[in-house]
C-alpha cells in the first residue's frame, strides 16, 4: 500500500477535521495554482489587469495559510493524533508553508508583469520559454497536488522528479536571456527583470517537490528532505509495501 | 470520507423546528407520567413500611406476651418462718470426722451411715412446727398445714444440717418457698370462684395461704431456685433451670470449640487452596444441601452413630454439643466461605507480587481481614445451635433429670428443651409462667451472643 | 545514506542490544483458559533497564502476558502456559526455579493500587521481613526509608509511618505499592495499568517515577493510555486478539507503525 488515508475513525469529528484541512489544503494548493498560471499569463502576454487581480488575490493565499494553520494546532491540540494522522498534520503544516512562497513567486512575477506590460511587440518572441517552463510548471503544481489528493507516494515521487525539467527550462532561459543581453545592452534592465521571473518559477519548482517530499512522508513515514533525484527514487521504490 | 458523505450526515440532523416541537411533547409525556411514577412511588414505601410495622408488631407482641407472663415467674411465694431445729426431732450422732490412720472406704462407710441417719429424720415435723408459731391450728390439720410449703424444702432443711450439724438446737429464721398451688392461688392464676371440688386446695389452705399473706409471712421474694435448682416433678416449686443451662452451656462450649475450629478450616481450604474440580463442586453442594437438612435429621444421625455406635450416653451434653455441632458446621463453611469470597483479592495478589507463599497471603493477610465476619457467623451458628430442640429430643435429651450435670458425660437437658418439657407441664397455672421464665433466660443467652458477635465484628473492624 | 534509512527499525534495534542485556525473553508463548487459547505464541525480548509498554485493546492479551513474565498466571487454576520465558537465560517456568523468588526478582504494581490494611511502614516492611533480607530494625529502617525515597513518597508521608496505608490518596497508595515492590530489590518491576485509576497529575507524578526507576530497573508496564505509552515507553508492543503485532521503538510505533492493525489502533480506528 502506498497510500494512506485519513478517514475511518471511530470519531466521525475527527474524520471530518481531518479531512477539513486535507481540501483546506487542496483549495489553498489549486488558488496557487491558479495564481502562477494567471501571474504567468499576465506576464506573457502583458496583461496588467490580470496582474493586478493575482497581487490583490495573494491575501487570501495568506489568510488561507494562518486558517490551516490554527486548524492543525487545534487537532494537535484536542486530538493528540498519533502515527497516519499525526504525519498528516505536520505534512500539511508544513506543505501551505510552501504553498504560501508559491503564492508569493506568483505575486513577484505579476509586479514585474505590470512593470513590462508597456514593451513593445517585439519582445513577445522572447516569451517563448517562458511558456514552456510555465506549461512545466503548472502541470508539476497539478500533479502535485493529485499525488496528495490521492496520498499517493508513486505519484508524488513522478511530480517531484518533474523539479528536474523545470531546473533545466531555467537554465536554458537563463543561457538564452544571456544572449540577449549581449545583442542589445540596451534591454539589460528588462532582461535582468525577466530573469527573475525565471527564478520564480524555479523555486516555485523547489517549492512544489518540497510539497511531494512532505507527501511522502505523509504515506510512507519517511524524511526524503534533502536528498537527490536518485536517492528519492530508491527510497520510495525500495519502501516495503504493507 | 467523500464530500457526499458529510452532506449526508447534515441531512441527516433533523429540522430544529421539529426537535423544539418534539421536546415540548416529550416533556409533557414526562409531566404527564411523573404524578403516576410519585404516586407508585409512594405506594411501594407504603407496602414496604406496612411490611416493617406488622413484622415489629408481631416481635412487640411476642415480647410483650413472654415479658407479661414471664416477669412473674421470677418472684415467688415464699415464707419466711422462724424454724426451730429440735434436737428431740434431730437425733443423730456427731458428723463423723476423719480419723488418723482411717481409710478412706471405712471413713466413707461411717459418713454413709450417718446420712442414713439424717435422712431418716422428719424435717416435715420441723417445718409443722414452725408453722404451728404462726398457725397455732396447724398441728390440728397436717395435711392442710403441709400444703403451704413445698414438699422440695424438707430436703434443703436436711441439707443445712448436714452442712453445719451445730445449727441443731437453734432457732433461725428462713424463707421456705411456698408450694406452687399456694403460689398459683396467690397471684391469682387460678379462678378463685371455682367450687372446692375443682381446687387445688383445700378450703382451710386456701384461707391460711390468704392470711399469712395478709400477715406479710407470705411474700414474693425474687426466686433463686429458678436459677440455683435443677428440674423437679415431686417439688413444683422449687424446679430450676440449672440444669438446663449447665447443659446448654457445654452443648454451646463443644460446640464452639469443635464446629467453628473445624469449619472456619475447611472453608479456608476450600475457598482459598483446593482446586477447582468435580470433586470440590460436589462438596461444595453438600455443605450447601446440609446446610438445608432439617435439624432432625441431624439428631437422628446422633442418635444412631453417637449413642449406637459410639456408646456414648444417652441424654449427654456430649452428644448433644457432637449433634449440634455437625448441624452448625455448614452455617459455619458457608459463612466463613463467603465472607473469604468478600475479601478483595487484590490484596491476595499484592501479598503474592511481592512473593509471599499461598499460605502466607492466606494467614498473614486474609484472614485478619475476615475474622471480623468469621466470628459473626460462628457465633450466629452457635447462637442457632442454642435455640435447637428437634435433635436434642431424639438423644434422649427430652428425659427428665433432676440433677445439674457435673460433667458432659452426665445426663442432662437444655433450655430449649425445659421450654418444651415445661410448656407441657400438667400444672398448667404455674408453668405457663416458669415456661416463659425459661423462654426470657433463652433470649438473653441469645441476645448477649449477638451482642457479643456485633460488639466483635466492630471492635475488629475499627482497627483499620 | 541512502541504505541507512531503508533499514532504519532493525539498525535501531542492533544499536540497542548492544546497549543493554537481554532481561527477559519469551518464545513462542502460548497462555490457554481451559481451552480457550488467550495467547498465540508470543516472542518477545525484553532488555535490561528499559521501559517497555504493551498496548491493545481489551481481551488482546496484553495483560495475560504481563502475568506470565511473574507467574501470577499460576494463580488462576484453569490457565495453562506453555513456550519459553527466561529470566537471565533460565527459564522461570523450570520445577526448579522456586516461584517465590521469582517474584522477589520480578515485581508487580497492580491496576488498582492495594497497600495492605496495616500501616504504611508495615506495607513496606512486609516484603523484606518475608524474604529476610534484613537482620535487625536498623537494616529495616534503612530499606523501608529508602523505598519511600526512591518512590518519592518519603517527605510526603515519614511524620506518619504508623498511620494505614489505606489512608493516603490515590496516587499517594500506587507509589506506596511500587515502593512495596522495590523495598525487595527487584530486578524487574511489572506494572498492569497503574494509572487507570488516578487522576491526571498523579499520573504524571508516577510517570516521572517510572523515568527516574529505569536507570535501576527493567520495566514493563501495560497501558490503556496510549499517549502514556508514548510518554514513558522506550519500546511500544502491540497486542491483538492474543497476538504479538509490533515491538518496535516508541518513536516509531507512534510516528510510522509497520502494521495497519497497530495504525489502526494506535490513530483511534478501532479499539
Amino acid at each position: 500500500m502506498s497510500t494512506q488515508r485519513i478517514d475511518g475513525h471511530i470519531s466521525q469529528r475527527f474524520d471530518e477535521e481531518m479531512e477539513g484541512i486535507v481540501s483546506d489544503l487542496l483549495a489553498m494548493g489549486e488558488l496557487v495554482t491558479e495564481q502562477t498560471e494567471s501571474a504567468l499569463f499576465a506576464f506573457i502576454r502583458g496583461d496588467v489587469a490580470l496582474a493586478q487581480d493575482v497581487i490583490s488575490k495573494d491575501t487570501r493565499i495568506n489568510e488561507l495559510e494562518l486558517e490551516i494553520d490554527d486548524h492543525c494546532i487545534q487537532i494537535l491540540a484536542r486530538r493528540q493524533p498519533a502515527a497516519g494522522d499525526l504525519r498528516a498534520v505536520v505534512a500539511i503544516m508544513k506543505a501551505i508553508k510552501d504553498l504560501e512562497r508559491i503564492g508569493d513567486q506568483a505575486k513577484r512575477i505579476a509586479r514585474i508583469a505590470v512593470k513590462l506590460a508597456d514593451a513593445d511587440e517585439r519582445y513577445q518572441k522572447q516569451y517563448g520559454e517562458f511558456e514552456l517552463i510555465g506549461s512545466h510548471v503548472i502541470s508539476m503544481l497539478q500533479n502535485t497536488l493529485q499525488a496528495f489528493r490521492e496520498m499517493d507516494a508513486d505519484k508524488a515521487l513522478a511530480a517531484a522528479l518533474q523539479d528536474k525539467s523545470i531546473d533545466s527550462d531555467y537554465e536554458a532561459i537563463l543561457r538564452q536571456n544571456m544572449t540577449y543581453m549581449m545583442e542589445d545592452p540596451r534591454n539589460i534592465t528588462r532582461i535582468v527583470e525577466m530573469t527573475w521571473v525565471g527564478r520564480a518559477i524555479e523555486r516555485i519548482g523547489d517549492h512544489a517537490r518540497n510539497v511531494c517530499e512532505y507527501t511522502i512522508y505523509l504515506v510512507q513515514g519517511l524524511d526524503v528532505r534533502h536528498k537527490d533525484d536518485d536517492q528519492l527514487q530508491a527510497i520510495v521504490q525500495s519502501r516495503p509495501k504493507r | 470520507m467523500t464530500p457526499s458523505d458529510s452532506e449526508q450526515t447534515k441531512t441527516q440532523q433533523p429540522d430544529l423546528m421539529d426537535l423544539a416541537q418534539k421536546r415540548d411533547l416529550m416533556q409533557q409525556r414526562v409531566a404527564a407520567s411523573l404524578k403516576r411514577r410519585h404516586a407508585s412511588e409512594k405506594r411501594f414505601r407504603l407496602y414496604g413500611m406496612a411490611a416493617v410495622t406488622v413484622a415489629l408488631s408481631f416481635v412487640a407482641i411476642l415480647f410483650i406476651t413472654i415479658l407479661s407472663k414471664g416477669l412473674p415467674a421470677f418472684w415467688q411465694a415464699t415464707l419466711t418462718l422462724d424454724v426451730y431445729f429440735d434436737p428431740e426431732i434431730i437425733e443423730i450422732d456427731e458428723k463423723p470426722v476423719r480419723q488418723p490412720g482411717e481409710s478412706d472406704g471405712a471413713f466413707q462407710q461411717r459418713m454413709l451411715a450417718w446420712q442414713t441417719d439424717l435422712g431418716f429424720v422428719n424435717f416435715n415435723r420441723i417445718i409443722l412446727n414452725s408453722l404451728a408459731e404462726v398457725l397455732p391450728e396447724a398441728p390440728r390439720y397436717q395435711r392442710d398445714a403441709m400444703r403451704l410449703v413445698t414438699s422440695g424444702e424438707r430436703f434443703g432443711l436436711r441439707q443445712l444440717v448436714e452442712d453445719n450439724p451445730a445449727i441443731v438446737g437453734q432457732t433461725l429464721r428462713l424463707k421456705l418457698l411456698a408450694d406452687a398451688n399456694v403460689d398459683v392461688w396467690l397471684k391469682g392464676n387460678i379462678d378463685r370462684s371455682l367450687p372446692d371440688s375443682q381446687q387445688q386446695l383445700s378450703a382451710r389452705t386456701r384461707a391460711w395461704a390468704d392470711e399469712l399473706a395478709e400477715r406479710g409471712i407470705i411474700r414474693n421474694q425474687f426466686s433463686t431456685a429458678l436459677f440455683m435448682n435443677a428440674d423437679s416433678r415431686s417439688s413444683l416449686a422449687s424446679a430450676g433451670l440449672a440444669g438446663a443451662f449447665m447443659g446448654s452451656l457445654m452443648m454451646m462450649l463443644i460446640v464452639m470449640f469443635l464446629a467453628v475450629p473445624v469449619g472456619v478450616a475447611s472453608a479456608i481450604y476450600l475457598e482459598e487452596f483446593a482446586p477447582k474440580n468435580r470433586l470440590t463442586d460436589l462438596i461444595e453442594v453438600n455443605i450447601n444441601n446440609l446446610a438445608a437438612v432439617p435439624s432432625i435429621v441431624f439428631g437422628l444421625l446422633g442418635a444412631s452413630v453417637f449413642i449406637l455406635w459410639f456408646k456414648l450416653p444417652l441424654s449427654a451434653p456430649i452428644v448433644g454439643g457432637l449433634v449440634l455441632s455437625l448441624m452448625t458446621l455448614p452455617t459455619v463453611i458457608i459463612a466463613t466461605r463467603s465472607t473469604l469470597k468478600a475479601i478483595p483479592p487484590s490484596i491476595r495478589q499484592a501479598a503474592l507480587g511481592i512473593g509471599a507463599s499461598k499460605v502466607q497471603s492466606v494467614f498473614h493477610h486474609v484472614l485478619p481481614l475476615a475474622i471480623p465476619g468469621i466470628l459473626t457467623g460462628s457465633i450466629l451458628g452457635v447462637a442457632q445451635a442454642l435455640g435447637e430442640a428437634a435433635p436434642l429430643l431424639l438423644i434422649g435429651m427430652s428425659s427428665f433429670v433432676a440433677s445439674v450435670p457435673g460433667s458432659p458425660f452426665d445426663q442432662s437437658t437444655a433450655l430449649p428443651v425445659q421450654i418444651y418439657l415445661w410448656q407441657g407441664n400438667e400444672l398448667r397455672n404455674f408453668f405457663e409462667a416458669r415456661t416463659s421464665a425459661a423462654i426470657i433466660v433463652l433470649l438473653a443467652l441469645m441476645i448477649s451472643l449477638n451482642a457479643l458477635a456485633i460488639w466483635l465484628r466492630r471492635h475488629f473492624e475499627t482497627r483499620w | 545514506m541512502n541504505t541507512m534509512q531503508v533499514s532504519f527499525g532493525e539498525k535501531k534495534d542492533n544499536a540497542a542490544q548492544a546497549e543493554h542485556a537481554v532481561k527477559m525473553s519469551a518464545r513462542d508463548v502460548k497462555v490457554f483458559y481451559g481451552d480457550n487459547e488467550a495467547l498465540h505464541g508470543i516472542n518477545m525480548d525484553i532488555l535490561e533497564n528499559e521501559v517497555i509498554a504493551f498496548i491493545g485493546p481489551s481481551g488482546c492479551g496484553k495483560s495475560t502476558f504481563l502475568r506470565c513474565l511473574n507467574r501470577m498466571n499460576d494463580t488462576i487454576d484453569t490457565a495453562r502456559v506453555t513456550g519459553l520465558v527466561t529470566l537471565d537465560g533460565k527459564d522461570i517456568y523450570d520445577r526448579s526455579l522456586d516461584v517465590v523468588q521469582l517474584r522477589a526478582q520480578v515485581g508487580m504494581v497492580f491496576q488498582k493500587p492495594n497497600p495492605f490494611p496495616k500501616s504504611i511502614f508495615e506495607n513496606i516492611a512486609y516484603g523484606p521481613r518475608l524474604h529476610g533480607l534484613v537482620d535487625n530494625k536498623r537494616d529495616l529502617d534503612e530499606v523501608v526509608e529508602s523505598s519511600l525515597r526512591r518512590a518519592g513518597l518519603w517527605d510526603e508521608v515519614k511524620d506518619r509511618l504508623e498511620a494505614p496505608g489505606t489512608g493516603l490518596s490515590g496516587g499517594q497508595q500506587q507509589r506506596l505499592c511500587i515502593a512495596r515492590a522495590i523495598a525487595v530489590s527487584p530486578e524487574v518491576i511489572l506494572m498492569d495499568e497503574p494509572c487507570s485509576a488516578l487522576d491526571p497529575i498523579a499520573t504524571s507524578i508516577i510517570e516521572e517515577l517510572i523515568d527516574e526507576l529505569k536507570g535501576s530497573y527493567t520495566i514493563a508496564i501495560v497501558t490503556h493510555n496510549m499517549q502514556q505509552a508514548a510518554r514513558v515507553s522506550d519500546k511500544t508492543a502491540f497486542f491483538h486478539l492474543g497476538n504479538l503485532v509490533e515491538l518496535n521503538d516508541t518513536r516509531e510505533i507512534f510516528t510510522n507503525p509497520q502494521d495497519s492493525r497497530t495504525e489502526d489502533y494506535i490513530t483511534g480506528r478501532f479499539g
